[in-house]
């Protein structure tokens, strides 16, 4: 694995650019990946993220579908399973309801009903999350949906530099991996990116911030405001932070978040998934197993809450916000047993 | 901008029309053209300006941050108003986002429409806008589907909840032609077949999907062939022309009424514009098909035949135009008026009865957080204080 700061050529990226980087330089580098859905021929994707491909490697390496997901994910599974590399962009992440049976029985399954013997080597980048104020169910955040399925790798970046190394390797792997891509993100920020391939560890979460007090464990968009809510509780209360970027979410990543929260003995986890069966409770449950000796307070979720995705007017109320998460942290580290 | 752009097949123009684009009514069709009231032809006519005028409002408040996202039907606007016109009260209408006509026809609360494009919740729009009593006996309205094709299966089985109980009732759907690739759509038209429901699913082709030409939705030759698998009968028409939509869909509504079944019809017709105001159609497409189709426009069409008809004359157009832009601006300012919806709302109307536990205690989460409290301190389950 190369380290990504000893890779000196770097040019400046956002999500979306970082993702059109990385698949040129995947589809250069093999001519078995190809670009597959619908709207990512001429129009490059409605975010983009495809722009230029269409032109540079001609239909049969972006592949413009028919507007179904159910025949792009069966049909991209089948070419999977023939050695190609299909990525195909699921437009928006709730569009995969359309293709759940694909998704379950032949995406995920078809390794472990053939006893290894075929390997659907595929990505699919799907964008999802809030804060764009688009059309309803433009906005979801079910990756615990994604995450309850065996046979399938969850993957979600939260800086283009992360996005590039772990696009790549999701690309390269021979597993299915399902990549998820911010929408609020996708022209947020830019940072350096370098120019030469690398990867990153599907299966690795990322210590973004080293801490003594109190474990906060985020990914995606979430890590942002995260980070943002513990500067600001830092700030008031000399709190030591401890931050983990939860972007290996199946498998998810569990040593770290075991030592971390047995090192501070607090923990607070945020995601814009629903509460309910959401990512985090899971990793509570793995805390409290495994980790219940060390706690000094119980865990708490900063969440979105039960309900579906709302209209625009109060999206930004069921959406954790730096302050709500702030609120979680306060609580946590100010509980006394 | 790409450099390579899908070329644009030009759909067979040989379907079933009335009216010719100069308005005129084509050779042998005479017999065709329906028997409307001079009432009822104005009364298209009004519905149809009311669209278009609408919908530029709409597009311009768009662009001024007013509202998120905004889609037009310019140039398509006959296909659901033709096939509107053919329902009777009672009866189901399942419009896609591209049918404003069609719920305009059957007096949709287009203030209430504007305050849902505010991004309000429906229980708040009720709450601030509500309807007169005593309203006249409409179609049944279904919001449009974000999933498409999602409703093709509804209607099929809401019309067949119609038949079962013996009620005469039909329920229709439109469905875009990128959307009849989705599972949903071929679905519903088998079961359709299959189990005989009353309803008409009308295919609103107007050659795009986003930034995919139909050429590459389907290898069919027309998206009306796509019944023969499920034997329904199907019709393929000018969907530029009121007149061929109203009858074609007035047969079908009629057949199945009277328990023959369902019918599915393609209505042949142009996205104009950008697919909504979140797209740039110059990246994916050139303007040439597009100015043809001008020259096939719906309104502008049935506009010569009503003035040589002499059903309209300049005073009476002036007069509509008139009346529906001052109408319609009242109506766009009092959806704009609904105040603020409440957080609160999200929470409504998941479950009848009790919402349970989690749902309780994340609505006192949120209202604490409102108040500016700290809504994580409940340690025990007892409550949020
Ligand atoms: C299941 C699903 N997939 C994708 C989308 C995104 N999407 C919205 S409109 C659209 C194009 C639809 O084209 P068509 O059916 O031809 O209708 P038109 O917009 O031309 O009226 C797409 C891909 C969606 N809303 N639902
Ligand atoms: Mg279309």
């Amino acid at each position: 694995m190369t380290r990504i700061n000893e890779l000196p050529v770097t040019e400046d990226m956002n999500l979306v650019t970082a993702v059109t980087h990385t698949l040129r330089q995947e589809m250069q580098r093999d001519p078995s990946v190809r670009v597959m859905g619908y709207d990512i021929g001429p129009i490059g994707g409605v975010f983009r993220a495809t722009e230029g491909l269409f032109d540079e490697f001609g239909p049969e390496r972006v592949i413009d579908t028919p507007l179904s997901e159910n025949g792009l994910l069966g049909v991209a599974v089948g070419m999977a399973m023939r050695g190609e590399r299909p990525v195909i962009e699921m437009q928006f992440l709730a569009f995969m309801y359309n293709a759940w049976g694909q998704f379950i029985y032949n995406l995920a399954n078809l390794h472990q009903k053939t006893g290894g013997a075929m390997k659907v080597p595929l990505t699919i980048r799907a964008t999802f999350g809030g804060g764009i104020k688009p059309l309803p169910f433009h906005s979801d955040s079910t990756e615990a949906y994604l995450m309850h399925t065996p046979g399938v790798r969850v993957v979600c970046p939260s800086t283009p530099a992360q996005a590039k190394g772990l696009l790549a390797a999701a690309i390269r792997s021979d597993d299915p991996v399902v990549f998820l891509e911010h929408t609020k993100m996708y022209r947020s920020f830019r940072e350096p990116v370098p120019v030469a391939d690398y990867t990153l560890p599907l299966d690795k979460c990322r210590v973004v911030q080293e801490g003594s007090d109190l474990t906060l464990i985020a990914w995606g968009n979430m890590l942002h405001y995260s980070i943002a809510a513990a500067a600001a509780v830092a700030a008031a209360t000399h709190a030591s932070i401890e931050i983990i970027d939860m972007c290996s979410l199946a498998p998810l990543d569990v040593a770290p978040v075991l030592a971390s929260v047995k090192k501070t003995g607090r923990c607070v986890i945020v995601h814009e998934a629903r509460r309910t069966a959401g990512p985090g409770a899971e990793i509570s449950a793995l805390i409290n197993e495994y980790a219940l000796e060390y706690l000094k307070a119980p865990v708490k979720r900063v969440t979105a809450f039960d309900v579906f995705f709302p209209e625009n007017q109060i999206e930004d109320a069921y959406l954790p916000s730096p302050g709500r998460i702030k609120s979680g942290i306060e609580a946590v580290l100010n509980y006394q047993f | 901008m790409g450099e390579k752009k899908w070329a644009e097949v030009r759909p067979s123009e040989d379907y079933f029309r009335i009216l010719n684009p100069d308005g005129s009514v084509k050779d042998g069709a005479k017999a065709s053209v329906p028997e409307v009231s001079r009432e009822e032809l104005l009364r298209w006519y009004e519905v149809l300006v009311e669209t278009r005028t609408f919908e530029a409002m709409v597009l311009r408040l768009q662009r001024r941050g007013v509202l998120s996202v905004a889609a037009s039907s310019r140039g398509e606007e006959a296909c659901g108003l033709g096939a509107a016109a053919a329902l009777q009260a009672g009866d189901w209408l399942f419009p896609a986002y591209r049918q404003l006509s069609a719920v305009l026809y059957w007096n949709a609360p287009v203030d209430r429409i504007m305050a849902g494009l505010m991004g309000n919740t429906p229980e708040h729009i009720r709450e601030h806008l509500p309807l007169p009593p005593e309203l006249p006996h409409s179609v049944n309205m279904m919001p449009y589907p974000i999933f498409l094709g999602a409703y093709i299966p509804l209607a099929v089985g809401c019309a067949l909840a119609d038949k079962l109980n013996g009620r005469k009732h039909v329920s229709l759907a439109f469905v875009g032609e990128g959307s009849t690739s989705e599972g949903d759509f071929h679905d519903g038209l088998n079961f359709a077949g299959v189990l005989e429901s009353p309803c008409v699913i009308i295919v609103q082709n107007n050659q795009w999907s986003i930034s995919v030409p139909a050429s590459r939705q389907t290898a069919a030759a027309t998206f009306a062939q796509k019944a023969v698998a499920h034997g329904l009968p199907h019709e393929r028409v000018d969907g530029n022309d009121i007149f061929a939509v109203y009858d074609t869909v007035k047969k079908a509504v009629d057949r199945a009424r009277a328990g023959g079944g369902a019918t599915l019809i393609e209505a042949v017709t142009y996205r104009i514009l950008d697919h909504n105001s979140a797209d740039s159609s110059a990246v994916y497409r050139t303007e040439d098909e597009a100015e043809y189709w001008k020259t096939l426009d719906p309104v502008e069409r049935f506009e010569k035949y009503l003035f040589n008809a002499g059903v309209l004359e300049q005073a009476t157009k002036t007069a509509i135009e008139e009346r529906a832009e001052k109408r319609l601006r009242e109506e766009i300012d009092r959806g704009r008026a609904v105040p603020p919806t409440s957080p609160d709302d999200m929470f409504l109307h998941h479950l009848q009865g009790e919402p349970g536990w989690s749902v309780k205690h994340q609505r006192d989460e949120l209202a604490c957080e409102l108040a500016g409290g700290n809504p994580f301190l409940d340690m025990t389950g007892e409550g949020v204080q």
